[in-house]
């Protein structure tokens, strides 16, 4: 939103603070401010000038012309603009004049020195007409031109203003201005403007809350011109295109009260009445966009007798809009519900400045006071048109919200600042709210009808005032008085973080991935895209739904690193999001995933991930399972840890990585971080060191090739009985003497006893206890 | 070394040539050529060996003691002292021997033993966390040490908790489709960590403190300075009297950890419909130090954090009195703050599983 500085300073009698100043007080108690930008310093110099000669130069559209600027010289500046002809009042630049930003001087063009410019509308800020040079009528060579002067545009972010409908008009900020800076509001309405009487047109509101207040007055003897060069600019500052006298008073106060207003060609109305109504299905209008819009029946509009003229607070229609040969008008200023019109303007995506302000929730107190406003510019603007009737005012201004009461000591609890009484009150007074005083230390403050549209209804609201004003930067910082306790404890973060710094030390990268997947990603993982929570309205094809598995990520991850590393580690810790039953919120799953991938790995690979499992996972076993298609077949785990089933631990398919060109080695685990830390709590309990000594022997078990050295371990564990310490793979073999397909594999066995050292005959009882054990499992035995 | 063994006879052998003379004379000629012999050792095996063959059980000093029954007692005297002095110089001269052999030794060993200590090591290097996660987990400290819970709410919201609660009425512009992931099942993706403020009102009760870290989710396009997947930190009190001056204290706190520097703030209004009154928290830049340059887009004041007091329907609709507890709440954008932090100029990068970006940190 932009404002000028000089329509604020005109409305703020004895304003001190300059432009720049003025920002930066806006900014820190009011809403935050982009920029401030000086627009029309060459105002002090422009001079009315009279074309006398037109030549053309031999190349390009470049004339040279001469001109009389009333200083009794002639000048001479080189043009390029296709109007520009003898006799023509146009607008001289000459050299010395500041414009946007620039000082201009006497340039050469093809030989020819030009002594400044001559200006188009949208050089000198006036339009955005770039086609050639402003024409000027009724001024003398050497004018200069009436009311305008240099001003600086203050931009405000929307955002900060979107609790303040009141700010969305000049004089709303104007009221801010002269609380904050200092300087006398001055109320640019004259309601005795109005006329009295009988209004010749009716109108009929079908639903008061979707528009609470219609007002609208009717004009004849129209004429519709350009209008004056100072409200051509007052507009296009702040960002308003001028069109024509009657729609420009309309835009002019949509930007000062702020009041929309939308001017109706009158004889092209359909009967005297006008309705607000919501639109009936199939209904649809050629808007002044030059777009035609299907209405729904949720969108409000202005009706004539033969249907849609307007789509109420957004958009006017084609048909009846003002034209050069417009003689009556009907001058509309109404009030809509906010929320209606928003919905209107998103669903036709159609946001205008009218739109914008009315889903604000504007002040229905406006719409007599904006055509109050219209009267006095027609006067001035459009002089010959002639008031018709009186006001046609349907529906009123809803209730207000009732006194809020609100004690000195709230407002000190609240900021942690002591503000003095008579400061309170005057910042409520300055801000044009009423103040009652019940007793000392406590106030009734009675909100004003543009402030409690949404703004305020509550005391906490009134104390942001008193704050702001006083100023944050007032108020000291302070420790809060209150009890030292130490927080409720986070298991699952605290867990996460051991994990996390564990793999970080062997050598694991952490990454992020997207919570979305497609159905392509997913279906790798023999996930269907059915099995998974949609997005709405996605907005890349990558990105439509949310992941069941961190797999998906992960395998982008391998693609997209081989192409730098050779060999690298990575891990995420992130959720698995899967649906429940309707209307319940989805089962998150936090999950640790890790890939190591060698460009020309080995079997090797697969155990050093497996160690890594197990330093996270102390104790944990890995149990072959049968592979996902996604899996190694001969290379898949599943990880158990304290009798739990935690996550796998596997190799991928080397089809996956051959599908994308990558001849490399991945292997993976997979851990439902939620399971292990609910196993993780487990209680840790002291075993004394023994004190006899043990003894030990090794045992060489053959068996077959492809059978799992586990289950050699577990007979050896079982057999060896009670007296069994501690049992340790030492190596396994194959090749010869042993047979193909066989293979030795070695355990080395520590027994012994917890109250006496074993005697040498009490040890060897139970290495032959073993070894018969075996032979009987029908194992061969190398001792 | 086999020349030497050829010059010199054994010891030994010289005393057998003497048999029959003084076993004084045997003793002195033991003692010379013992001593001569053990200047031409180089190792300690040769060592050992002259040692058994001069001092050994079977050696001459020891078959001069057998001997010894059959001399007087005068004689014994004599030759007794006699053989303690060889046999003592003997075996001083046989230790300082070996102490030089085994210096020398050992001297040898570590000559040989050089390596290039300059060859790269073997073994994984250390991966990386996130840079999210190392920032995440500095606040997290922070907050815990003066007494915050950390809490987690589900990425997937109700919106309920994601609006509702937090007196974002259904005609809010936040609830439009552009920008909320509005998901197949009714729910959302939350668009900020706020739910979980509302999680921990409802789970903890007054009073209390926390933060919430995590990710959150808008519905708009991926470019160098836009995501729709970001990082947020919630924080959030409620006692009896929290007042805008304790929020202010936090938040200086907070950023001078963060920033390991005293950090000037201001805040000015701001407005977010879950705090009254609100504010937009800015800090002092820290380029420039407040005279402005283009990170500060010249104002000297960077923008960073919004933050209120919690407005009372809020913590109406989460059953807590407004008129008995207040509190103040603030929203912390931890990916922003990391590309502060590190001068990273496309966010992309924190999403991208790049090893090449990920591994700096």
């Amino acid at each position: 939103m932009k404002f000028s500085y000089r329509w604020i300073e005109e409305m703020v009698e004895g304003l001190a603070v300059r432009a720049p100043e003025l920002e930066r007080l806006i900014t820190m108690k009011t809403a935050e401010c982009e920029g401030v930008t000086p627009v029309g310093e060459h105002f002090a110099s422009a001079r009315v000038a009279r074309v006398l000669t037109v030549e053309a130069l031999p190349k390009g559209k470049n004339k040279r012309v001469t001109i009389d600027a009333g200083d009794g010289a002639v000048h001479t500046v080189v043009c390029g603009a296709p109007n520009v002809r003898p006799e023509l009042l146009a607008v001289w630049l000459p050299p010395g004049t500041i414009i946007d930003g620039r000082e201009l001087g006497v340039a050469q063009f093809g030989g020819v020195a030009s002594e400044g410019m001559l200006a188009s509308g949208a050089e000198l800020g006036l339009s955005d007409d770039r086609s050639g040079l402003l024409e000027l009528a009724g001024l003398q060579p050497g004018d200069g031109l009436p009311k305008l002067r240099a001003d600086w545009v203050i931009e405000i972010d929307n955002k900060s203003l979107t609790h303040r409908p009141d700010l969305w008009g000049h004089y709303g900020m104007a009221r801010e201005v002269a609380a904050i800076a200092g300087g006398k509001l001055v109320d640019p309405v004259d309601m005795t403007l109005l006329p009295r009487g009988a209004s010749p047109i009716k109108v009929q509101v079908e639903d008061e809350t979707l528009c609470p207040r219609y007002s609208a007055l009717v004009y004849g003897n129209v004429v519709v011109d350009p209008s004056p060069l100072w409200l051509k600019f007052r507009l296009e500052s702040v960002g308003l295109n001028p069109i024509s006298n009657v729609v420009d008073i309309t835009n002019f106060v949509l930007a000062e009260l702020p009041q929309p207003m939308h001017a109706f060609d009158a004889d092209k109305l359909v009967g005297d009445t006008i309705f607000v109504r919501l639109a009936k299905a199939g209904e649809h209008i050629d808007a002044l966009n030059g777009e035609t819009y299907e209405l729904t029946p949720a969108d409000l509009v202005i009706a004539d007798g033969a249907g849609p003229i307007a789509v109420a607070g957004v958009i006017g229609g084609a048909e009846s809009a003002i034209s050069k040969s417009t003689k009556r008008i009907v001058l509309e200023s109404a009030n809509f519900h906010a929320a209606t019109v928003r919905l209107t303007s998103a669903r036709h995506k159609i946001r205008t400045d009218a739109s914008m302000r009315f889903e604000k929730s504007l002040d229905a107190a406006n719409t007599a006071r904006g055509l109050a406003r219209a009267i006095a510019l027609m006067k001035d603007i459009c002089p010959a048109a002639a008031l018709v009737g009186g006001v046609a005012d349907a529906g009123r201004v809803p209730a207000g919200v009732p006194p809020i009461a609100i004690s000195l000591n709230t407002i000190h609890r609240k900021l942690g600042k002591a503000v003095g009484e008579g400061r309170v009150a005057d910042i409520f007074t300055a801000l044009g709210f009423g103040v009652e005083k019940p007793k000392t230390g406590e106030f009734l403050v009675h909100v004003p009808s543009w402030r409690a549209t949404k703004d305020i209804s509550l005391k906490d609201d009134l104390v942001e005032e008193i704050g702001r004003i006083v100023g944050y930067g007032e108020i000291t910082p302070a420790p809060p008085l209150v009890a030292s306790v130490p927080p409720p404890s986070n298991p699952i973060r605290s867990y996460l973080r051991g994990l996390r710094l564990q793999l970080a030390a062997q050598g694991f990268t952490e990454v992020y991935n997207y919570s979305f997947v497609n159905e392509k990603t997913a279906a790798r993982f023999g996930l269907a895209a059915a099995d998974h929570i949609a997005v709405k309205s996605p907005i890349a094809a990558e990105h439509t739904h949310l992941r069941r598995s961190l797999l998906p990520g992960l395998f982008q991850n391998i693609i997209d690193n081989t192409r730098n590393f050779r060999d690298f580690r990575l891990f995420e810790v992130g959720k698995e999001i899967h649906p429940r039953a309707e209307s319940e919120l989805p089962d998150e799953v936090t999950h640790l995933a890790a890939v190591l991938y060698a460009s020309a790995g080995d079997e090797r690979d697969f155990y050093e991930q497996k160690r890594v499992v197990e330093c996270a996972f102390p104790a944990a076993s890995l149990q072959p399972v049968e592979a996902h298609p996604w899996e190694h077949p001969a290379r898949t785990t599943e990880i158990l840890w304290r009798g739990a089933a935690i996550g796998r631990l596997f190799e991928l398919h080397p089809s996956l990585l051959l599908e994308e060109g990558l001849e490399g080695r991945a292997v993976l685990f997979d851990v439902d971080v939620d399971r292990a830390v609910s196993l993780a709590a487990e209680g840790k309990r002291y075993v004394p060191p023994r004190k006899y000594p043990t003894s030990g022997f090794d045992v060489s078990v053959v068996t077959k090739l492809r059978q799992p050295v586990a289950e050699v371990e577990t007979a050896l564990v079982r057999l060896a009985g009670e007296a069994l310490v501690s049992i340790e793979f030492v190596r396994q073999y194959a090749g010869p003497p042993l047979p193909d397909g066989q293979k030795s594999v070695s355990y080395h066995l520590e027994v012994g006893s917890l109250d006496h050292t074993l005697a040498s005959d009490e040890a060897a009882a139970i290495r032959g206890r073993v070894i018969e054990g075996m032979q009987e499992l029908g194992y061969e035995l190398r001792v | 070394m086999q020349e030497s063994q050829s010059k010199v006879d054994s010891p030994a052998a010289e005393a057998a040539n003497e048999r029959g003379t003084s076993p004084d004379f045997v003793l002195e000629n033991l003692r010379r050529a013992t001593l001569m012999r053990l200047a031409s050792v180089t190792s300690l095996e040769e060592l050992e060996e002259l040692r058994v063959e001069a001092l050994g059980r079977k050696g001459p000093i020891a078959q001069i003691g057998k001997e010894f029954g059959k001399l007087t007692p005068e004689q014994k005297a004599a030759l007794g002292k006699l053989l303690n002095s060889v046999k003592q110089e003997l075996e001083r001269a046989f230790r300082e021997k070996k102490s030089r052999l085994e210096k020398e030794e050992l001297a040898e060993r570590l000559r040989r033993e050089w390596i290039d200590v300059t060859l790269p090591a073997r073994g994984v290097r250390p991966g990386s966390l996130h840079p999210v996660t190392q920032l995440q987990w500095e606040i997290e400290d922070l907050f815990t040490s003066l007494g915050f819970a950390v809490l987690d709410g589900p990425e997937v919201e109700t919106e309920e908790y994601n609006f509702d609660a937090l007196n974002i009425p259904p005609s809010h512009p936040a609830r439009d489709m552009q920008d909320t992931f509005w998901l197949s099942d009714g729910h959302l993706l939350r668009t900020h960590t706020s739910p979980v403020q509302v999680r921990g009102m409802r789970r903890l009760g007054p009073p209390f403190r926390m933060i919430a870290p995590g990710r959150v989710f808008r519905n708009e396009e991926v470019d160098a300075s836009h995501e729709h997947t970001f990082y947020q930190l919630e924080g959030m009190m409620v006692d009896r009297n929290v007042s805008v001056a304790n929020l202010i204290y936090f938040m200086k706190t907070l950023l001078s950890e963060i920033f390991h520097r005293d950090v000037t703030v201001r805040l000015r209004p701001g407005f977010f419909p879950f705090v009254e009154p609100g504010f937009e928290l800015d800090i002092q830049c820290l380029i420039c130090g407040g005279s402005g340059c283009p990170v500060c887009k010249h104002s000297g004041w960077v923008e960073l954090l919004p933050c209120g007091l919690v407005h009372p329907n809020v913590l109406r609709l989460s059953n807590i009195d407004p008129d008995e507890w207040s509190g103040f709440a603030f929203g912390l954008g931890l990916t922003r703050l990391v590309m502060m932090r590190y001068g990273i100029d496309d966010i992309r990068q924190l999403q991208g599983g790049d090893l090449r970006f990920l591994n700096q940190f």
